[in-house]
């Protein structure tokens, strides 16, 4: 992606993945008359004070900024579902439970610009942190643990997650695929070597045969 | 127990002789802030941890502080010293602010009122000064006292100061007019010249009690109104009291005595409960704000925590603290009468405390009894029982008197009524206002809420709290909320202003009218009205009036600017009423109710500004319901919701007829009820409330549910019901859009606008028909089919329409399709003959128009001669026609636009067919249109674009 911080390792930074959750869809009640908005993403509004209508996170938070609109905290965002949720992370230790893709980007927003706009701010607040830090440290543990093959697969893993493990996971597949194919690194090693010789403008040695 | 001694920690370091030294907290506990007048600085402590924080220093006086003050929310503090300076500075941060006000003697006290916008100080200048905290001028100056003042207390609502002097005098001021309440004189002991003792006064924080240290080692608790003494604190302390402090919720009192102990009562008791000697004289005490301690300071400087205090056994002093909210300084300079009833402590403690004291005092409780009375009967009823077993005097026995008559007397009418209806059984529904939730103690309401804004209220001590707010916060004027002495239970809002009213409570207050413009070019444009002998029952507003109507069935018509312009006397009891522009409808009662329990009323749509009625009529309701709503829809017709959940429009079809265009029980959603807010032609507007509840809450604010509008239909055999729920709307929609045009163009006005509208919704509702015709014949009812054909009022769509059901293979319906289209083109024609002289303003119209648009026309029509054939046989006499043709090329129909690109063969044999049929209509026509040159040059050019897409 072009944003990327670091392509090697693809890592983005906290920032890009919190840019990218900004396209996600949030409810808000406008305070204000505004026809339509038509953007390339699609056609938002139109607003009329009172009534939901669904924008883009980054759109809601432009909104909330200048007073014109309050938050409707996502349905998943209550006190008694991350309760729930909360409990069921820390009973399975392999399984994830099913968030937004972006949960962390999205309350992290909320947090920021709608505190009040969530009722129990305080409580959906730990409640969250405690869920993410459950989740990343089960995640740390699964993945120390796993097999050897050219995948993993987890489900239900947000994208705050993916991105910090995405590193690790990455290398050590290659790493895996390095060793189940030995002859293959042969190979990526003598193209490596010949591409240095020519850049070293040495004159051309033929290969010696095993 | 008794013997437990308290660490104290030192604060200010005192030399020599004992200092006075203050202690103050927070609002929130999370700071105390000490002073002594031996030390120039002033000390804000952490309040969670003194000990391990070290204290913020405030250093900004030359000389030590005698007086510290904190406003009510703790945002800003106050601090008098001897160097003659009155400092404000911003809390919790300590930062400087600005020097208020100066005097040219030492400053003894400071006192903030409840809202913090006036400091009170005083010290040994003469007068007090108040001090207006946002610009530091001097409100007013409090002369009166004959030595030093020491001591200040703002009453908790903010409209009495109670003060005292080193002589012991106490003195109360009214701050509207300045004047004396009442004066006690040497009621404290004489303090003299030693300033490390203060006396002082102290409201309890219900504000009925002014408690002041007496002259026998007690405190002495007087009457705020009367100053009259009530009871007195006697015990243990062997010396003069020289400091007090209630506790928050006013249960219990800290007393500190030269004696050097520091007594805890239990005022409804009057008895001590505790005690704590100290070393040195404690000058100064607080509650800590939200838990069972208090803090103190000697006059040596060293302050000490008591923790639980007040045994766990007995009430925490942070339970049931009384609730008074301070007014803002602009309403106490609008006294009134019934401001002194405002405040309502209901310490029913204290009550039995009070029942010895003497006709002032019961008069009071008794006059506030009355004004609760008409909400909570049976406790009334309780209380007058309660009140005649004890003896009470004379004077407010005989206002109960007379009170009682008049409900006995009222209690006679409700009867005999009760032997008319007794037949029925069912009552008439009571008057209402739309827009407004059931008033509910100690709750926000709203008052009215409808698609602009809306008006809530909260009873509070007496007297309401009323907020207006808009839903679109940018564009609808800032309405600043509002103290209501009146109680106002009725209000209506739209863009200009908005109107309320009070039903009539006991003899003595009437019903009030008021209204308050938003916006006006006068300042103090509000006014009110006062009924005698009558009681508003429904307001309404509109475009430049207020209406309301009375229990006298009397409609009266005020200006915007309180002008009574008009009364009108209404023919029936009213049962609601609702304004939008010019037009007001009043719905009220014809007669008592039906045996099957079924309300009998009529409506009426008043023009105000034209002084005419507009529509009159019965109001149509589902058997048993209640009409709950009334209003106009955004596009202005009369609208109904009942307590079925049916919302009936009015319109002027069959001679204006109530069509139901939703109903609840039709939605899918059962657990769930509709409270309507608004409408417009398509969709609903309503607040939707979980099952049992019925009336939205006022917070969380409530958000507005559209639902679409969907006719009760019966269910069909063809399955398609949204189809013909849609259908339905459209032609009525499309039916009063085509009787505004009409209405406008009668006057002349410009209906292009409208035109335009029209013919959207003929495409739109002939689109809607071809869905119908296609789902008629997959179900095999050819005979609905034609039916459909029928009504389509586009030619192309009738053509798409055939070709439809020659793409179905139905060779027999398309023939009977285009003998429909033959039949139509033929009618046509004869219309346009005739039509012109009949209705010459539409001709106007249609000649207008064909002028603008020939010239291109013609050019078009010369080049094929098919279409000459065919206008001839098209003459379209209505502008609506004109404009079907005019746009019909870009008219899409949807998948049939498609389907009739692949046909184009079938399409032109239909063509031909029609044409071989054409001529035999043609000869007769074409001679009788020549006479309509101008109307057959239109209609050439109508059928052109048509000709072309399809050839």
């Amino acid at each position: 992606m072009a944003g990327q911080t670091d392509p090697h390792i693809s890592l983005f930074s906290p920032q890009e993945v919190e840019f990218m959750a900004e396209d996600e869809l949030v409810e808000i009640v406008p305070n204000m008359n505004m026809e339509q908005l038509n953007f390339i993403s699609g056609d938002f509004g139109r607003f009329i004070p009172q009534i939901p209508t669904k924008v883009p996170l980054w759109l809601a938070v432009a909104l909330k900024r200048r007073g014109k609109c309050t938050f409707r905290p996502p349905g998943w965002m209550s006190v008694d579902n991350l309760t729930q949720i909360l409990e069921a992370e820390r009973e399975s230790q392999s399984t994830f439970q099913a968030l937004p893709f972006s949960y962390v980007e999205i309350a992290r927003l909320l947090f920021d610009h709608a505190r009040d706009d969530i009722p129990d701010m305080y409580m959906v607040r730990s409640l969250v942190e405690d869920i993410r830090d459950v989740r990343l440290h089960k995640l740390e543990t699964n993945l120390g643990s796993f097999q050897g093959t050219s995948a993993v697969k987890i489900s239900n893993v947000s994208a705050m997650e993916v991105n910090i493990v995405r590193p690790f996971v990455i290398r050590a597949l290659e790493a895996f695929y390095k060793h189940d194919k030995p002859e293959a690194d042969v190979d990526r090693d003598t193209r490596s070597s010949r591409q240095q010789r020519e850049a070293n403008n040495e004159p051309r040695r033929p290969l010696r045969q095993r | 127990m008794k013997s437990r001694s308290l660490k104290l920690r030192e604060a200010h370091k005192v030399g020599g002789s004992a200092a006075f030294c203050s202690i103050l907290w927070d609002h929130k506990a999370e700071h105390f802030v000490t002073s002594s007048s031996s030390d120039p600085s002033i000390s804000v402590h952490d309040g969670l941890s003194p000990s391990t924080l070290p204290p913020t220093i405030l250093r900004h006086h030359q000389d030590g502080v005698t007086a510290l003050a904190l406003s009510n929310d703790s945002t800003f503090l106050a601090s008098g010293s001897i160097d003659h300076c009155v400092k404000l500075y911003k809390f919790p941060s300590g930062e400087f602010q600005t020097i208020i006000t100066r005097f040219t003697l030492p400053i003894r006290v400071l006192a903030f009122n409840g809202s913090g916008s006036l400091l009170a100080a005083a010290g040994d200048d003469e007068g007090i000064k108040l001090i207006n905290t946002f610009d530091g001028s001097i409100v007013r100056v409090l002369k009166g006292h004959k030595g030093p003042v020491t001591g200040l207390d703002f009453h908790p609502n903010g409209e009495l100061l109670a003060s005292i002097d080193t002589t012991g005098t106490v003195l109360c001021w009214e701050l509207q007019n300045g004047i004396v309440s009442f004066t006690l004189k040497g009621v404290a002991p004489d303090t003299g010249f030693n300033t490390s003792i203060v006396n002082i006064p102290r409201w309890s924080p219900d504000g009925r009690i002014l408690a002041v240290p007496g002259l026998r080692n007690d405190v002495v608790m007087y009457d705020r109104f009367t100053g009259e003494k009530l009871f007195a604190l006697r015990g243990d302390h062997l010396e003069a009291i020289c400091y007090l402090s209630w506790a928050p919720n006013g249960k219990y009192i800290a007393t500190s005595g030269l004696d050097k102990q520091v007594l805890l009562w239990d005022v409804d008791k009057k008895q001590d409960i505790d005690r704590q000697k100290f070393e040195e004289r404690i000058c100064c005490m607080a509650w800590k704000p939200n838990c069972n301690a208090l803090s103190v300071i000697d006059t040596k400087g060293k302050y000490g925590i008591w923790e639980s205090l007040v045994p766990s056994s007995m009430l925490s002093p942070t339970v049931g603290i009384p609730d008074i909210l301070p007014k803002k300084r602009n309403e106490i300079l609008n006294f009134d009468d019934e401001i002194e009833e405002e405040l309502y402590g209901v310490s029913e403690s204290l009550n039995d405390s009070l029942v010895d004291s003497d006709a002032g005092e019961s008069h009071h409780t008794s006059r506030k009894r009355l004004r609760k009375k008409t909400l909570i009967d049976d406790d009334a009823d309780a209380y007058e029982e309660l009140n005649d077993g004890s003896s009470l005097p004379s004077a407010s026995e005989y206002r109960k008197k007379s009170h009682r008559a008049h409900r006995e007397k009222q209690g006679a009418k409700s009867g005999a009524f009760k032997s008319i209806s007794a037949s029925t059984r069912y009552k008439m529904q009571s008057p209402f206002q739309p827009g407004a939730t059931p008033l509910e103690p100690g709750k926000r309401t709203f008052l009215c809420y409808n698609m602009l804004g809306c008006i809530t209220t909260i009873e509070h001590e007496g007297n309401s709290r009323i907020e207006t707010d808009f839903h679109d916060t940018g564009r609808g004027p800032r309405v600043s909320s509002m103290i209501d002495i009146y109680g106002f239970t009725m209000a209506s809002i739209n863009e200009s202003g908005c109107v309320f009213a009070n039903p009539c409570k006991g003899e003595k207050n009437m019903s009030v009218l008021m209204y308050r413009p938003f916006r006006s070019w006068a300042s103090n444009s509000e006014w009110t009205m006062r009924f005698e002998g009558e009681e508003v029952k429904v307001v309404a507003n509109g475009s430049g009036w207020v209406a309301a109507v009375t229990s006298l069935n009397l409609l009266r018509i005020f200006s915007e600017g309180g002008l009574q312009k008009h009364i009108l006397s209404l023919d029936g009891p009213v049962v609601s009423a609702v304004g939008w522009k010019d037009h007001l409808a009043v719905v009220t009662h014809v007669s008592d109710c039906l045996p099957s329990n079924e309300q009998v009323m009529e409506f009426r749509v008043f023009n105000i500004s034209k002084m005419t009625q507009e529509l009159k009529g019965r109001v149509a309701l589902t058997p048993g319901s209640r009409l709950t709503w009334i209003g106009f829809s955004d596009e202005g017709s009369l609208s109904s919701y009942d307590s079925e959940g049916v919302l009936r429009v009015f319109t002027s079809q069959y001679g204006g007829s109530w069509i139901p265009v939703f109903s609840t029980s039709k939605e899918k959603k059962q657990e769930e009820n509709y409270w309507v807010v608004g409408l417009n032609t398509t969709s609903l507007y309503c607040i939707a409330c979980k099952h049992p509840e019925i009336f939205p809450q006022v917070t969380p604010k409530p958000i507005l549910t559209i639902l679409d509008l969907s006719l009760p239909l019966a269910s069909s055999d063809l399955g398609a019901a949204s189809l013909e729920n849609e259908l339905m709307l459209k032609q009525l929609l499309l039916y009063e859009t085509q009787r505004r045009v009409d209405d406008m163009a009668l006057v002349g006005v410009d209906t292009t606008a409208l035109e335009d509208e029209a013919f959207d919704l003929e495409v739109s509702q002939d689109k809607c028909i071809l869905r119908l015709i296609s789902s008629c014949c997959s179900s095999d009812s050819f005979v609905r089919a034609s039916e459909l054909m029928k009504l389509l009022t586009l030619e192309k769509s009738m053509r798409a329409a055939i070709t439809l059901v020659t793409k179905l293979k139905l060779p027999f319906l398309a023939e009977k399709f285009s003998s429909i289209l033959e039949e139509r083109l033929l009618e046509e024609a004869n219309e346009a003959i005739t039509d012109p002289s009949e209705n010459p303003n539409r001709e106007v119209v249609t000649r207008v128009e064909s002028k603008v648009q020939n010239p291109p026309a013609s050019i078009q029509t010369s080049e094929n001669t098919e279409a000459a054939v065919k206008s001839s046989a098209t003459k379209l006499s209505a502008t609506t026609l004109v404009r079907k043709a005019k746009v019909s090329e870009g008219l899409k129909l949807g998948k049939e636009q498609t389907k009739k690109d692949e046909t184009e063969d079938a399409k032109i044999k239909e063509i031909k067919k029609l044409n071989l049929k054409n001529p035999v209509n043609n000869v007769n026509k074409e001679d009788k249109g020549q006479k309509k040159g101008v109307n057959q040059g239109e209609a050439r050019r109508s059928s052109n674009p048509f000709l072309k897409s399809t050839v």
